[in-house]
């Protein structure tokens, strides 16, 4: 008995497949192009040269260049953690992991104000020591940590189980340490995906705006990330530099697109755990 | 180099793997552990090596006690079920990896490296093959460059667990006859586990035999065979057909006639007798022993396979010389001509 569909399901199905990605992505998506270069190329580049612009680009830049390798340690350890080993609470960690997923980002930067901020628990002694954590980069960045956790180790976890300990128990009978085996054996085998999560976890980190938006205090030219000023472009009705500066982070969008595209027609069975 | 066991325990969270395991293994010996699944042969394999910890009890490498030491420290060479062969590397790099994980001054040069691995390669009859990727080998190949990379480190034991397992039948016969004659040439003490008598019985020098976390015989694959110690050895070993009987007096009461018991003497009562394929005579109808009638004959291999159905519904496979003249849906008697009875 044949299980293919009569082709004009299959054609109809298709389609709306396209119209929803064209309506919800596609569109969209030409639409920040567009309004970014409505008023000409002169008017784009000035939008995106403009010293505010571009001290937004340089936090958005080195908020990622500090969170995303975090995220790469403690993405590994806790995938190798959880896979390798086995011990009370595994399934709390593992829970635990996913927490920042399922959380919204709001609440997600009002937990940093209300643990750093002057009334929250550390507040006052961080006041006594001089030292700014809300409305200030290490916000910000702490933040951005927080709600990137998950995205490097979830790529890592299911892999790592499918793959077992049997490489790992091989290197250490064969003499290897621990570190060791760790850098010759088990990255190796895990490079691709930890890859495309690190991908997924920079995405993520240039374009959060929620926490980011709550811990910021929105200084101009000090605290702005580029997402939080497009947000000021916007309600200052200045449209198309709004847009230009939003070209910016779609452009991103799209070369993170193609590199996860790249990724996964290559190397897509060393990605999820069905290579060997 | 002896490895001995005494008293090990090993419980995992809602069994117990091993209970109370004790084994010497000689220096230079090749010991099979055999048993069915969830015996704790590979719990015990991987307890010598270092692999796992017991909860209980010690285990020494010519007298001296490793429990403390990691598999890291113990020098064993392990080969996994499944090989675990570094797929990123190629197969001299894997063979290799061993002595170029070894501490800076403990490494040997890179020349003496390569030395080795091409010395090894030539001893698992893959010359030529080095540049190769593990995916681009064989299962049987692969298996063999397992068994370089462990013997690699120089190791003092040398473990197995199921190393043929995964490979069709053909290519078993083959390895097995090549890892004996390794083993001839290298010398090393080996243990390794399987759950297939006809290798075990085939390969070791001795074989203990595993049932539930304990260990019921060591002995020759002679002595395992033809003298099994316990019930569950002689229904393991060699297709036993399983009947129930009296003992008395050194004799075995089954099917209306009496027998020597072949199997160690024990007190009277209730008991399991063990009657193998190729211990039945067949005799003609009405005579004392089995009734039962020949359902199908056949002559595929060195003896006849003879299907005979009991008159209890029973089926049993009688395995008799070839010139046997029965015919299906004649009516026999099967006489047991060896027996072995356990109290039950």
């Amino acid at each position: 008995m044949s299980t293919r569909e009569p082709r004009w399901v299959r054609w109809t199905l298709i389609a709306v497949a396209l119209a929803f990605l064209g309506l919800n992505l596609a569109l969209p998506l030409a639409a920040v192009f567009a309004g970014a270069l409505a008023k000409g190329l002169t008017v784009y580049r000035a939008a995106v040269v403009e010293p505010d612009a571009v001290a937004a680009m340089r936090l958005t830049l080195t908020v990622a260049a500090i969170a995303v390798p975090l995220n790469i340690a403690f993405g590994l350890a806790a995938a190798w953690a959880v896979t390798k080993f086995d011990f009370p609470g595994k399934a709390l960690l593992i829970s635990l992991i996913d927490l920042p997923l399922s959380v919204s980002p709001v609440v997600s930067g009002l937990i940093y104000v209300l643990l750093f901020g002057l009334q929250g628990w550390a507040g006052q002694w961080l006041r006594a020591h001089d030292v700014r954590i809300i409305f200030a980069v290490p916000g910000i960045v702490l933040a951005t940590v927080f709600v990137t956790f998950p995205f490097v180790a979830r790529e890592l976890i299911p892999l790592m189980t499918e793959q077992g300990r049997s490489d790992e128990e091989a290197a250490r009978s064969l003499g290897a340490s621990g570190w060791t085996t760790f850098t010759r054996v088990t990255l190796p085998n895990v490079r691709w995906a930890l890859l495309y999560g690190v991908l997924l976890c920079n995405a993520r980190a240039m374009g959060e705006f929620g926490a980011v938006s709550v811990v910021s205090g929105h200084i101009r030219g000090l605290t702005n990330t580029l997402p939080l000023h497009i947000e000021i472009l916007y309600n200052e009705y200045n449209y198309v530099a709004a847009f230009a500066v939003a070209s910016l982070l779609a452009g991103l969008a799209l070369v993170t697109l193609v590199a996860k595209s790249l990724l996964e027609w290559r190397y897509g069975d060393q990605l999820t755990g069905s290579g060997h | 180099m002896t490895v001995s066991v005494a008293g090990l325990t090993k419980r995992f969270r809602d069994h117990t793997a091993l209970d109370g395991v004790s084994l010497d293994v000689r220096p230079g010996e090749f010991l099979a552990l055999l048993g069915p699944s969830g015996s704790g042969k590979t719990t015990l394999l991987r307890i010598i090596g270092g692999l796992d910890f017991p909860d209980a009890g010690s285990v020494t490498f010519a007298g001296e006690d490793v429990a403390g030491r990691p598999a890291r420290e113990r020098q064993v060479g392990f080969v996994f079920q499944n090989y675990a062969l570094f797929r990123h590397l190629r197969v001299a790099d894997n063979i290799a990896f061993g002595l170029t994980v070894r501490p800076r001054g403990l490494r040997p040069t890179p020349a003496a490296i390569r030395a080795r691995v091409d010395e090894l390669l030539a001893l698992v009859q893959l010359p030529g093959l080095g540049r190769r990727y593990p995916a681009q080998l064989s299962g049987g190949q692969r298996q063999r460059v397992a068994l370089a990379r462990a013997l690699a480190v120089d190791p003092t034991v040398l473990l197995l667990d199921e190393p043929f397992g995964a490979l069709d039948a053909k290519v078993r016969g083959d390895l097995r006859r090549w890892l004996r004659g390794v083993h001839e040439t290298m010398g090393l003490t080996s243990i390794f586990v399987t759950h297939d008598q006809d290798e075990a019985l085939d390969l070791a020098d001795r074989v203990a035999v595993m049932n539930a976390g304990r260990i019921e015989q060591v002995d020759t694959p002679d002595a395992v065979y033809n003298r099994p110690a316990t019930a569950f050895v002689a229904d393991f070993i060699g297709n036993a057909c399983r009947f129930d009987c009296r003992l008395r007096g050194g004799e075995v009461e089954l099917a209306g006639i009496r027998l020597p018991n072949a199997a160690p003497p024990c007190g009277d009562g209730p008991g399991v007798a063990f009657v193998r394929p190729h211990e039945f005579d067949l005799a003609a109808e009405g005579r004392p022993g089995l009734a039962a009638t020949v359902r199908r004959v056949a002559h595929t291999a060195a003896r006849a396979s003879v299907e005979c159905v009991t008159s209890d519904g029973r089926v049993i496979d009688v395995s008799a010389p070839l010139d046997i003249v029965v015919r299906g849906g004649e009516a026999v008697t099967l006489v047991p001509t060896t027996v072995r009875a356990y109290p039950a």
